[in-house]
């Protein structure tokens, strides 16, 4: 028989990580909620954290020491040139507790550890977490990297630069991962500016090999 | 002293050209060079016969190469052409029988029925079927594929000849000789039959072990005048394994001649013949080097990390094409081929047929090439069978694997040799009992090695073959710390 | 012999797909390792911008091509999260099936691609033999052989086929079979054990920390699987158990990472049998297209500050989307669409595990990561 985790720990299980959240973070303007995917067969609860950009890095080492969290599945850039005033730019960061423990060892071996899923109660269940962190408008978006705590982090901030344009404060060897290593200083493509469909004009479609496209110095040379 | 057969290829040369001889040479004022005139002549149409019959026996090889490896592999395509004139695609039937006049498709249609009820591709899963469908199972003895070789020829000759710009050119373009010809010289020494061979010096052995020794230094040229990092790991591997296989391999060959009591190719089959022995049953321990050794030798999966393509591309022939990348691949051949004959020669008893003397007065009709060759392909068979079943070992495991393994082993192998030359043999034929006591040994040991293998054991220890070295990220000069 | 980069890429029979690995190399031994990602991006993310939620689905096909079905899958759980659909209980079994049966196609091409880079093309050949067989199913479902457009908003595109439940089985009974082929061929011989064995030794905690997921994590002897610690389709109610190796204390080599593949495509083929015994209304029964039992109804827009994310059990590890509703034309298309590439996040752990190690070890250690690059690249 397959096995799953219990819907009700995990509820009690992101209740108590929001609690302990609370009582550490109160008054440093971050929230922490528990919210529910909306669709499946199971409505998960997840922990959703909107994050002031200045605390990101000592609360992503709570969340990996204290908190357990030690898995950073994705780190995802938004632009948003209409948005609100704080919220111009946004890095939404998905992280996972997959609470690992270390295998125990047996002489030259390490031993399995299969447990049933079901019976997996408060810091043993598995939870997802949301971060968002926002940004007010400026020109050079740049949040703390928190690399050094979770290397999974590493290519994804270097993908997120790479294709939103948003730094990260104290990335070690930030380059171009998805672009071609000589694109030009400040172009990514995912910032709102560019765009593939203009007025009546699909660049997808209607000129697909760029034959169209005129050099940006055209008039200017004979 | 065995005898000759009824295809004394040989003698009809000699005759031939002392004829020849004596009628031009001989008709002149410069008589007296007739005979040598007529060696030579002989020497050189026994070249010539010699070189023609390896290069059409040569095709066999490639055909059970492709053949025998797509059998195993369940890979059987590349003749679906021939198999769908009856079968059909997808299991449709052509019926182009039934287009015929007055009935006389009529055998078309019950050949037909026939042989789809033998060998037709019924599967109760229809894409195993479908499969099975592509495939090629039926008249055999039309050899499917048989001709793709000519084909490839012809490709290679009309591809373009490249050397790369930076290149060192004259290395480049000289290691295909050196490997080509030394390839070509070994068959000069490998005698066919009793009377099809071309050269036979009384150290025909040493000479031969001595060529087979040079192709070896042509893929280091070839390796290093690439001016590619790929071809000078290969060329390199090439240089480093070849310490590791050669010395056992000589040490293999050099039992079997202590064996003999003879440096001499075809006197080591004679003995066996006369001696009613032949040497796999005498020195199966040898048998296996030898078989282990030349697979390294001739190069080929488990021992071909000279090219392996996985993480070599192609290896030191990565920059060759065209034609002589062609030649490169049959001189690769060749020197399989010539592995398969001296296997056969040294161990299988050369031209004697299957059975000794009681098989031997009933087929006194079938010349000696004939066994030969076909013992040297079912021994290619063998090769094939390695190279589809096993994976590519790592070069610091063959070179452990040689001297740790392969040359003790080849040593005791010369103990055992010189042991039965010295003790055993009385000068006259093998008692039965000595083939067999030795064999029935061999027998065991391979079963009793087989199988003994203890699961909990297994379990239980560290995985044995890690060689992981403690590296540090790279920077100047960490390599000396 | 002095140190040297070498260039392994984008055109080598090592890459499995375009990208570079660059190795620095003393002799035969790897002293460093670099990877170059990147030649096949296709701004995936970018297109997602402009074609509303259904649309999208024949892109996520083509992340990869060798997991298609996961991968659409993967997304449409993303849409329905964010679009807030009930799935009807009948389609997820389809889904099940559907996806499992893609997990065994897809580590068998994982395994036929890795003989080869061990040096057989033997099991090459047999893998592929079998794969077919897979895809054979996966085409009576969807209608094509690679990209199947499979899933929908709200359910699947139709319904099985008459028949298919007989078929599959058969097939998966025959696959199963031949399973034992393959550990004949591999597991009981020396010199792949040779080759695989105490070869890319990677610890699981470290893996962790670094973002590998999946069969890759679970060679570690670290049971972790979305599909239980997340649970999305009726994982819960079909016969399975998560495979995890046992490896040794120094961590886990590329035989773990084989065995735990091999046995993942039994627990799959378990999966895909029980499922079909236990789909609600009864495997033979057919609904036409768009029938409410395999469809349910599902909204067009999604409003301005939604958003939905799914993590998914990718046949490569853990992939995820993350889908932020209020793009273009009222909420019709998404604002942000993010994949998160379980490849991309292992590649260069899979690099750093090779330092160490001969220049041979670098496809068996690479290819027993199993990298796919349409996915690493999008």
């Amino acid at each position: 028989m397959g096995m799953k985790i219990d819907m009700e720990a995990a509820e009690v299980a992101a209740n108590l990580v929001v609690a302990q959240g609370r009582s550490r973070w109160g008054g440093t303007g971050l929230t922490m909620e528990v919210q529910h995917h909306a669709g499946g067969r199971f409505k998960r609860p997840y922990i959703r954290i909107d994050c002031p950009p200045q605390h990101w890095l000592a609360v992503a080492k709570w969340l990996r020491f204290d908190a357990g969290v030690d898995h950073c599945s994705m780190i995802t850039g938004i632009h948003w040139p209409e948005g609100s005033d704080e919220r111009r730019w946004e890095v939404v960061i998905h992280l996972m507790r997959m609470n690992v423990i270390d295998p125990p060892e047996r002489g030259n071996w390490v031993e399995q550890v299969v447990r049933d899923a079901s019976i997996l109660q408060e810091e043993d269940v598995p939870l997802e977490f949301e971060v968002s962190i926002c940004l007010p408008d400026t020109r050079t978006p740049s949040v703390p990297s928190v690399q050094q705590v979770w290397v999974g982090a590493d290519w994804n901030e270097k993908e997120t630069w790479d294709l939103g344009g948003i730094d990260f404060d104290g990335h070690v060897g930030m380059r171009r991962v998805l672009l071609p290593h000589d694109s030009p200083v400040g172009y990514h493509p995912l910032q709102k500016q560019h765009k593939l469909r203009y007025h009546d004009f699909e660049e997808m479609y209607d000129d697909a090999q760029g034959f169209q496209r005129k050099p940006v110095d055209a008039g200017k040379i004979k | 002293m065995a005898e000759g057969d009824w295809l004394d290829i040989r003698g009809w040369v000699e005759a031939l050209s002392f004829a020849i001889a004596d009628n031009t040479v001989g008709m002149s004022r410069f008589w007296r060079q007739k005979g040598t005139t007529a060696d030579i002549l002989t020497e050189l149409i026994m070249a010539v016969v010699v070189f023609g019959l390896i290069m059409t026996t040569m095709l066999v090889l490639l055909w059970i190469e492709r053949k025998f490896f797509a059998r195993i592999m369940d890979r059987r395509g590349a003749t679906m052409a021939m198999r769908s004139l009856w079968v059909g695609e997808g299991g449709e039937h052509v019926d182009w029988y039934g287009l015929l006049p007055f009935g006389t498709g009529a055998p078309f249609r019950w050949l037909n029925r026939w042989l789809n009820k033998v060998a037709g591709s019924d599967h109760e899963v229809e894409s195993v079927a479908r499969v099975r469908d592509r495939s090629y199972h039926g008249i055999w003895w039309m050899l499917p594929g048989f001709f793709q070789n000519i084909a490839d020829a012809v490709k290679f000759l009309t591809k373009e000849w490249m050397v790369p710009t930076k290149a060192d050119k004259f290395v480049f373009e000289v290691a295909p000789f050196i490997i080509i010809s030394s390839t070509i010289m070994l068959f000069a020494f490998i005698p066919l039959g009793p009377h099809v061979w071309s050269a036979n010096p009384d150290l025909s052995l040493l000479f031969l072990m001595a060529i087979f020794g040079i192709a070896p230094l042509g893929v280091f040229f070839a390796g290093w005048s690439s001016n590619n990092k790929y071809t000078l790991i290969g060329g390199i591997r090439s240089a480093a394994q070849l310490t590791a296989y050669e010395i056992p391999l000589l040490v293999t060959v050099l039992a079997v001649a202590v064996l003999s009591g003879s440096m001499n190719i075809i006197e080591i089959v004679e003995f066996q013949m006369d001696m009613d022995g032949w040497n796999l049953f005498l020195l199966p321990l040898g048998a296996a080097l030898f078989l282990i050794t030349m697979i390294a030798e001739v190069e080929r999966i488990p021992f071909d990390m000279p090219e392996a393509e996985a993480e070599l591309v192609e290896g030191w022939w990565t920059e060759y094409g065209g034609l002589r990348w062609g030649l490169l691949f049959m001189a690769e051949y060749l020197r399989a081929y010539a592995a398969c004959l001296l296997f056969a020669i040294f161990f299988l008893g050369g031209w004697e047929p299957f059975g000794g003397n009681l098989v031997a007065q009933y087929t006194a009709f079938i010349p000696g090439i004939a066994w030969l060759l076909i013992k040297s392909w079912l021994m290619f068979a063998v090769f094939v069978w390695v190279r589809a079943s096993l994976h590519r070992v790592r070069t610091d495991q063959i070179l452990e694997f040689g001297w740790r393994w392969l040359l003790p082993l080849s040593l005791v192998n010369l103990g055992i040799a010189v042991w039965l030359r010295l003790w055993v043999w009385q000068g006259e034929v093998w008692s039965p009992l000595v083939p067999g006591i030795i064999t029935a040994i061999a027998v065991a040991l391979f079963v009793l090695l087989a199988i003994d293998e203890d699961p909990e054991s297994l379990e239980g220890r560290e995985r044995p073959y890690s060689v992981h070295v403690k590296a540090g990220p790279a920077g100047p000069g960490t390599h000396k710390k | 012999m002095a140190e040297m980069w070498i260039s392994m890429g984008p055109q080598h029979p090592m890459t499995h797909g375009l990208w570079t690995l660059r190795v620095k190399v003393d002799g035969e031994t790897v002293i460093d390792t670099e990877p170059d990602l990147g030649y096949i991006h296709r701004a995936v993310e970018k297109i997602a911008e402009l074609r509303d939620f259904t649309k999208f689905t024949t892109y996520c096909d083509r992340l990869c091509y060798a997991s298609a079905n996961t991968w659409s899958h993967a997304y449409i759980y993303a849409v329905e999260n964010l679009l807030e659909v009930e799935v009807p209980e009948r389609a997820e079994y389809i889904r099940l099936v559907a996806v499992e049966i893609q997990r065994i196609a897809s580590h068998l091409m994982w395994l036929g691609a890795y003989c080869p880079d061990v040096g057989n093309l033997t099991a090459f050949v047999w893998c592929l033999r079998e794969r077919e067989m897979m895809l054979d199913l996966l085409q009576e479902l969807g209608g094509s052989r690679l990209h199947y457009n499979f899933p929908r908003v709200g359910g699947v595109k139709r319904d099985l086929p008459i028949g298919f439940a007989q078929r599959c089985r058969t097939k998966i009974n025959l696959f199963l079979n031949r399973i034992q082929e393959y550990e004949a061929m591999l597991d009981e011989s020396t010199v792949f054990l040779v080759r695989t064995q105490g070869v890319g030794y990677a610890k699981p905690e470290e893996m962790v920390n670094h973002g590998v997921t999946g069969p890759n994590v679970r060679a570690g002897g670290i049971n972790y699987d979305v599909r239980w610690a997340h649970p999305y389709s009726v994982y819960d109610e079909v016969d399975w158990e998560p495979s995890v190796e046992k490896p040794s204390i120094k961590g886990a080599d590329c035989y773990d990472r084989y065995r735990v593949r091999v046995e993942e495509m039994q627990q799959s083929a378990r999966m895909v049998l029980d499922a079909l015994d236990k789909m609600p209304g009864g495997a033979d029964t057919h609904h036409q297209h768009g029938d409410e039992a395999i469809l349910a109804k599902a909204p067009l827009r999604a409003p301005e500050g939604t958003s939905g994310f799914h993590h998914f059990e990718d046949s490569r590890g853990e992939s995820m989307f993350y889908i932020v509703g209020g793009g273009e034309q009222r909420g019709k298309f998404p604002y942000r669409n993010s994949i998160r590439s379980p490849m991309f996040i292992t590649i260069p752990y899979a690099s750093k595990c090779m330092i160490g190690y001969k220049v041979a070890d670098i496809p068996a250690i690479m290819g027993s990561f199993d990298p796919c690059i349409g996915e690493t690249d999008r």
